[in-house]
């Protein structure tokens, strides 16, 4: 056909793509939000009332009705996916539940990397963090943090444990794997400042990274925080154990703006009231961590 | 405005800090190694992989066409926790335990991997030269395989070159998905100390400032690489290094 008419032809079909592609990104949005409110509904209907309501109007971060959770998403029991979903579940995401319930809010887990987690939080990609994060002198530098579970850090070695660890300072020599930007990289760093024989300490994004480093004899032990730990041992199918001994238990913190003080109160009203009312409790119980309530 | 440039958080000290830090420059050594050897190992497999895309031996030639389809199909991330965590946890044999390091598994996947990127330049390259050449080295009694090695491939480096080096500046790249598998060169040890000290936009100046170093230097060895492989040519490529010998005075580098 003739060189205008080609081009006219062409500029329409590129025209009806973009449209096409607009409206189908348009379309997937409006699915969603009915859906959300529905499930907003009913939580917030089975959901047990708060004696006294906690005012949350002077928190910006609130305004728009939903409190935007930052977590690695590859941690269980703590946060994880459901199988095959892209539902988050666990027990940090169950906690959050319940303070955005009390707090009359819905709750947005964020997937992100998590040594990613708190520079992410500092130019406010999401509202907090709630991340299995331990509160160090370091991050608290960094952020304000409110403390809702006490944890320690879990070794993770083959079932036969060939190497007989049994404490930290049986990992000197040894290759230790463990995710980026954890007290436990911390941990088993300044434990081979401490060794004769230095650790090599081999970093991986993700913890699950780390796990199959470790099943597949790549590192001799693999460190985390002891549900998680505790969890992989389980699931292993007989091919890891975990040591028994929790080190150096810390409280676990939601990690919030130093800015936002408004929040922090807000979050700190909303954790009391689940503790007196019984849910934290509850919640615990749910999946077998009593042992990490906070004292 | 004035108030958003003020408000910048950058510490210059932290970037002067890391810039020279032991850490920092054991693994800019790392990343260099990594990407030579892998690259060694791709140009020297790539070739011979090259000479089988264009063979009349089908089953030459089906091999390399499958080899290279594969290898470069699959992203060299998903490559690297294939040929290290794939094929650890499928073979219980020994070869694949205590001899399959991390360091080596990385180096002998971006070879790999490389050499497919590596065949289909070698092929376009030996296409370069005319039938004609071919011809005339049979005319003269030689066999395929000696044409080639000794007319068609030397010609067919001047077309070879400068993607060669193009994709060996890929490759000092690419090093850093490495990581996946636990490796740590340039950019990963940057990201593990930015974990540390929350300093990530300081840290990762100091990443990308060695990079432009290495892949500056390496651009420079390219042109004269290319400058010497055009002798002959009418008109031969100026390099900035020719030209500042040209400037100084000396005859030979006109």
């Amino acid at each position: 056909m003739q060189p205008r008419r080609l081009r006219t032809r062409l500029l329409l079909l590129g025209a009806l793509l973009i449209a096409g592609l607009l409206l189908a990104a348009a379309c997937d949005d409006d699915e969603e939000e009915p859906e959300e409110a529905a499930a907003t509904a009913t939580t917030a209907a089975a959901g047990e009332t708060p004696a006294a309501a906690i005012d949350i109007s002077g928190v910006s971060e609130l305004d728009d009705g939903t409190l935007t959770v930052g977590s690695d998403i590859a941690y269980a029991p703590l946060e994880f996916f459901e199988e095959g979903t892209e539902t988050p579940a666990g027990l940090d995401v169950d906690l959050a539940q319940a303070i955005a319930d009390v707090l009359g809010v819905d709750v947005e887990f964020i997937n992100s990397g998590f040594d990613g987690l708190i520079p992410a939080l500092n130019t406010d990609e999401f509202d907090i963090v709630m991340s299995a994060m331990t509160i160090t002198e370091s991050r608290s530098q960094e952020v304000d943090f409110v403390a809702y579970l006490n944890v320690g850090t879990g070794i993770v070695v083959p079932a036969d444990n060939p190497n007989n660890i049994a404490t930290l300072a049986d990992l000197c020599g040894l290759t230790v794997a463990v995710q980026v930007g954890t007290t436990q990289e911390t941990l088993v760093v300044d434990q081979s400042d401490q060794c004769d024989e230095p650790i090599d300490v081999v970093t991986f994004d993700t913890n699950p990274l780390a796990v199959e480093d470790l099943r597949t004899g790549g590192a001799d032990a693999n460190l985390s925080d002891f549900p998680v730990a505790f969890l992989d041992a389980q699931e292993s199918d007989g091919a890891l154990q975990v040591i028994d001994t929790q080190i150096e238990p810390a409280p676990y913190g939601i990690a919030v703006r130093q800015s936002s003080t408004a929040l922090t109160a807000v979050l700190e009203q909303a954790l009391q009231a689940i503790r007196d009312s019984g849910e934290y409790d509850q919640i615990l119980a749910t999946w077998d961590l009593e042992s990490t309530a906070l004292p | 405005m004035l108030d958003a440039l003020a408000a910048i958080r950058f510490d210059w000290g932290t970037v002067g800090d890391f810039l020279f830090d032991p850490v920092i420059i054991r693994a800019l050594r790392e990343t260099v190694i990594i990407a030579v050897v892998a690259m060694v190992l791709g140009i020297v497999f790539g070739l011979g992989l090259g000479v089988m895309r264009v063979s009349r031996n089908p089953a030459a030639s089906g091999f390399a066409t499958l080899y290279v389809w594969f290898w470069r199909a699959t992203p060299v991330i998903l490559q690297l926790l294939i040929m290290y965590f794939g094929l650890r946890q499928v073979f219980e044999a020994d070869i694949f335990r205590d001899n399959w390091t991390r360091w080596r598994v990385a180096v002998i996947t971006f070879g790999l991997n490389e050499a497919a990127y590596m065949a289909e330049i070698v092929r376009a390259g030996i296409r370069s030269i005319e039938a004609g050449q071919l011809d005339a080295a049979r005319s003269l009694g030689m066999t395929n395989l000696q044409a080639m090695r000794r007319i068609i491939l030397p010609q067919a480096l001047r077309v070879i070159v400068p993607p060669t080096g193009n994709e060996f500046i890929a490759m000092l790249k690419n090093t850093s998905v490495a990581f996946a598998i636990g490796v740590v060169e340039l950019t990963n040890a940057a990201k593990i100390q930015s974990a540390r000290n929350f300093k990530v936009m300081e840290l990762y100046t100091v990443a990308a400032f060695w990079y432009l170093v290495i892949v500056t230097f390496f651009s420079i060895l390219q042109a004269e690489l290319e400058r010497l492989l055009a002798v002959g040519e009418r008109e031969r490529p100026e390099t900035l290094f020719s030209r500042a010998m040209t400037i100084m005075g000396s005859r030979r580098g006109g």
